[in-house]
C-alpha cells in the first residue's frame, strides 16, 4: 500500500475564460487522515476537488491515488469515482430529483450493485444524516439545510474510500454543524479519509489532522493545526483570521497568564485545564470573562 | 399548479399504490369519454369530486376553483360546436344575420355542445383526481411500468425538479430586483423583467452544467437509475375499480 491515498503534483488548472485557478498544487493525503483545506472566497477550493474525483484534468502536473496515476479514461475514471466522493457545496445543483429515496439510490446503483444492499445503504445514509423523516417529502419542500444532509447521503451512500465535502458546514445550524462533525469523526474511525473545505478556521482548527491554507490558487501554508497556524503572516495574507483558542492563547502568553512551555491548545477545555487557578464550579456559558477573573 | 403539487404530496391517498390510481381515473376518464348518456357523464364528475375530496381530502372550495381554471377554456372551444354559419336562418333557435349570413346556435347544436362541454369537465375531473392524489414522480413511475421511453421519463423528472429551483431562483432575483426599486414604474419594470429572463436563462445553463458535474461525480454514464417507492399491491382496490367502471357502463342503458 501506498503511504499516501491521494497526491497530487503540480497541479496546474487554467479555466477557459483564462482564470489561472490552480498553481503548482502540491498535496498529500495519508489513508485516515482528515484534512481541512482552509481558503477565502475564490482560492480555488472547490476547483481543487473536482480535480481529486477526476471531472477537471490537470493542465498540468499529476495526480495519485492510491500510489498510482490516475488514468482518464472510461473505467480509469469510473474507479476513481467510486473511491472518492465529492459532496457539493450548493446542495441545489446536485440534487436531480424531487424524491429523496431516488436522489440517494442513484449513486450506489451506478456502482452496480444489488437492489437489496442498495435499500440497505441507502437507509444507513439517511440515519447517519437523521433524515429518515424527511423519506416522504419532496426535494424542493426541504429547508436548505435539509437538503444539504440529503446532498452529504447522497454520497455516504456510495461509500468511498475518501469523501471530499465541499463547504460542509456552512448553512447547517449550530446543532447540525457540531453532530455533522462528530459524523465526520465517525467516518474517519471507521478508516475513512475526509477532506473538507472551509471558511471556518475554528472548526478546521479543532478537528482537523492536517490543515492546508490556499490562496489564489495556491497552497501557502500546510501541516498539523498547532503548527500552520503559529506563523500568523501566512494566514492573514489569505484573508482568514486565526482560530479563537490561538488568538487566546497568544495574549494570555502576551500577559505572562500562561507558562511560557504551555502546548497550543486544541479546545477550550484544554485551554482552561493549562490555565490553571481553583476549579470553583461549574462556568456557564458566555461567561469566559469570570474565568480571567480568577486569574493571579 | 403548486398547490396542485402540494396536495399531491399530502393527501389522505398518498400509500395507495400509484398504479390504481392512474387507472382508476384512466379508466373513468375512458368511460366518461365514450359514454353516450349525459347521466354516466354527471356521475363520473359527482365520482370524481368525491373521490378527491371526501377521500383524498381536498377541500372542497379548493377543488371547485381548480376545476374553474379550465372553465372558461372548454366554454370557448364548445361556443365553436354550438354556432354555425349558414344562408338560411330557419333552422336556429337564434342567430345574428350579417347580409345574406346568418350566424346561430340550432338546438341540436346547443345539445352537443353542452353534453361536450359536460364531458370534458368529466375528463378533467379524472385527471385531477390524479394529479391530486399522485405526486408526479409516481406518475413517472407509472410510465416507467407501462415501458414509456425512459429518455423521456428522466427529462420529466429533471424538468420537474428544475422548475423549483428556478422558481425559487426567480423568486430571490424578483426579490433583490423589488428591493432595489425595480418594480417602481412602468419603465422600471419593464427593464427589470428584462434582465431577470435573461438572467434566469444564464443561470438555467448554468445549473444544467453543474447537475452534468455532479452527476458525473457519481459515475453517472447515460441513465439515470433510482430505487423506486414500493406501495402494497391491493386487489381489492382493482375488484372496486372494476366494479366503478362496470357500473359506469351500465348506466348508459338505464
Ligand atoms: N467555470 C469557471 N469558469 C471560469 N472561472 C472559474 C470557474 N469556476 C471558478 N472559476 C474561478 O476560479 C477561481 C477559483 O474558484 P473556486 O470555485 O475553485 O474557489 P473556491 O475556493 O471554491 O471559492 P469559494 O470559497 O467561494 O467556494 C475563482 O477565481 C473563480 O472565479
Ligand atoms: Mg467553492
Amino acid at each position: 500500500m501506498a503511504a499516501f491515498i491521494l497526491e497530487t503534483e503540480a497541479v496546474e488548472y487554467v479555466y477557459p475564460d483564462g482564470t489561472q485557478a490552480l498553481r503548482k498544487i502540491d498535496m498529500a493525503v495519508a489513508k485516515g487522515q482528515k484534512v481541512a483545506i482552509l481558503g477565502s472566497n475564490g482560492a480555488g477550493k472547490s476547483t481543487l476537488f473536482l480535480h481529486l474525483n477526476g471531472i477537471l484534468r490537470p493542465a498540468g502536473g499529476k495526480i495519485r491515488y492510491d500510489g498510482r496515476e490516475v488514468v482518464y479514461n472510461a473505467a480509469g475514471l469510473r474507479e476513481l469515482r467510486t473511491r472518492v466522493g465529492i459532496v457539493f457545496q450548493d446542495p441545489d445543483s446536485q440534487l436531480f430529483s424531487a424524491s429523496v429515496l431516488q436522489e440517494i439510490s442513484f449513486g450506489p446503483l451506478n456502482l452496480g450493485l444489488e437492489k437489496r444492499e442498495v435499500k440497505e445503504r441507502v437507509l444507513k445514509a439517511m440515519s447517519e444524516t437523521e433524515i429518515e423523516d424527511l423519506a416522504d417529502k419532496p426535494t424542493h419542500m426541504l429547508s436548505f439545510g435539509q437538503k444539504k444532509r440529503v446532498a452529504i447521503a447522497d454520497i455516504l451512500a456510495m461509500m468511498p474510500e475518501v469523501i471530499i465535502f465541499d463547504e460542509p458546514t456552512a448553512w447547517l445550524d449550530p446543532r447540525h454543524a457540531r453532530e455533522f462533525m462528530q459524523l465526520l469523526d465517525h467516518l474517519a474511525a471507521a478508516g475513512r479519509t475526509i477532506i473538507i473545505s472551509t471558511h471556518d478556521v475554528d472548526i478546521a482548527y479543532a478537528w482537523a489532522d492536517n490543515i492546508l491554507i490556499m490562496n489564489h490558487g495556491q497552497i501557502v501554508a500546510s501541516g498539523v493545526p498547532t503548527e500552520v497556524f503559529r506563523h500568523p503572516d501566512s494566514i492573514i495574507a489569505a484573508d482568514l483570521a486565526l482560530p479563537w483558542l490561538v488568538e487566546m492563547h497568544g495574549e494570555l502568553m502576551r500577559r505572562d497568564w500562561l507558562r511560557p512551555d504551555a502546548p497550543l491548545p486544541r479546545s477550550k477545555e484544554a485551554l482552561f485545564a493549562s490555565l490553571g487557578g481553583h476549579d470553583k464550579g461549574k462556568i456557564t456559558a458566555g461567561t469566559t470573562g469570570t474565568v480571567l477573573r480568577v486569574l493571579p | 399548479m403548486f398547490d396542485l403539487d402540494t396536495y399531491a404530496y399530502t393527501n389522505r391517498w398518498i400509500k395507495i399504490h400509484p398504479l390504481e390510481k392512474f387507472v382508476f381515473a384512466l379508466a373513468t376518464m375512458l368511460v366518461c369519454l365514450i359514454s353516450p348518456s349525459v347521466v354516466v357523464v354527471g356521475a363520473v364528475l359527482l365520482l370524481m369530486t368525491v373521490a378527491s375530496t371526501k377521500g383524498a381530502g381536498t377541500p372542497v372550495g379548493q377543488f371547485f376553483r381548480f376545476m374553474m381554471i379550465p372553465f372558461s377554456f372548454i366554454l370557448t372551444g364548445v361556443l365553436t360546436i354550438a354556432f354555425s354559419v349558414s344562408h338560411d336562418p330557419g333552422g336556429f333557435l337564434f342567430g345574428f344575420t350579417f347580409g345574406s349570413i346568418t350566424v346561430g346556435a340550432s338546438q341540436a347544436n346547443l345539445m352537443k355542445a353542452g353534453f361536450i362541454f359536460f364531458k370534458s369537465l368529466g375528463a378533467v375531473s379524472c385527471l385531477y383526481f390524479l394529479s391530486l392524489t399522485t405526486p408526479v414522480l409516481e406518475v413517472i413511475s407509472v410510465l416507467r411500468k407501462l415501458k414509456a421511453p425512459s429518455l423521456f421519463l428522466e427529462l420529466m423528472g429533471l424538468v420537474y425538479r428544475f422548475i423549483f429551483v428556478l422558481m425559487d431562483t426567480t423568486a430571490l432575483i424578483r426579490m433583490s430586483q423589488t428591493s432595489r426599486l425595480g418594480y417602481v414604474s412602468a419603465k422600471n419594470t419593464f427593464r427589470s423583467l428584462s434582465q431577470l429572463i435573461s438572467s434566469l436563462f444564464v443561470r438555467s445553463f448554468h445549473r444544467a452544467g453543474e447537475l452534468a458535474t455532479a452527476l458525473t461525480a457519481r459515475n453517472y454514464t447515460g441513465e439515470i437509475r433510482t430505487l423506486e417507492k414500493e406501495y402494497p399491491v391491493s386487489k381489492r382496490n382493482y375488484a372496486v375499480i372494476l366494479g366503478i367502471e362496470l357500473g359506469l357502463l351500465l348506466l348508459n342503458f338505464t
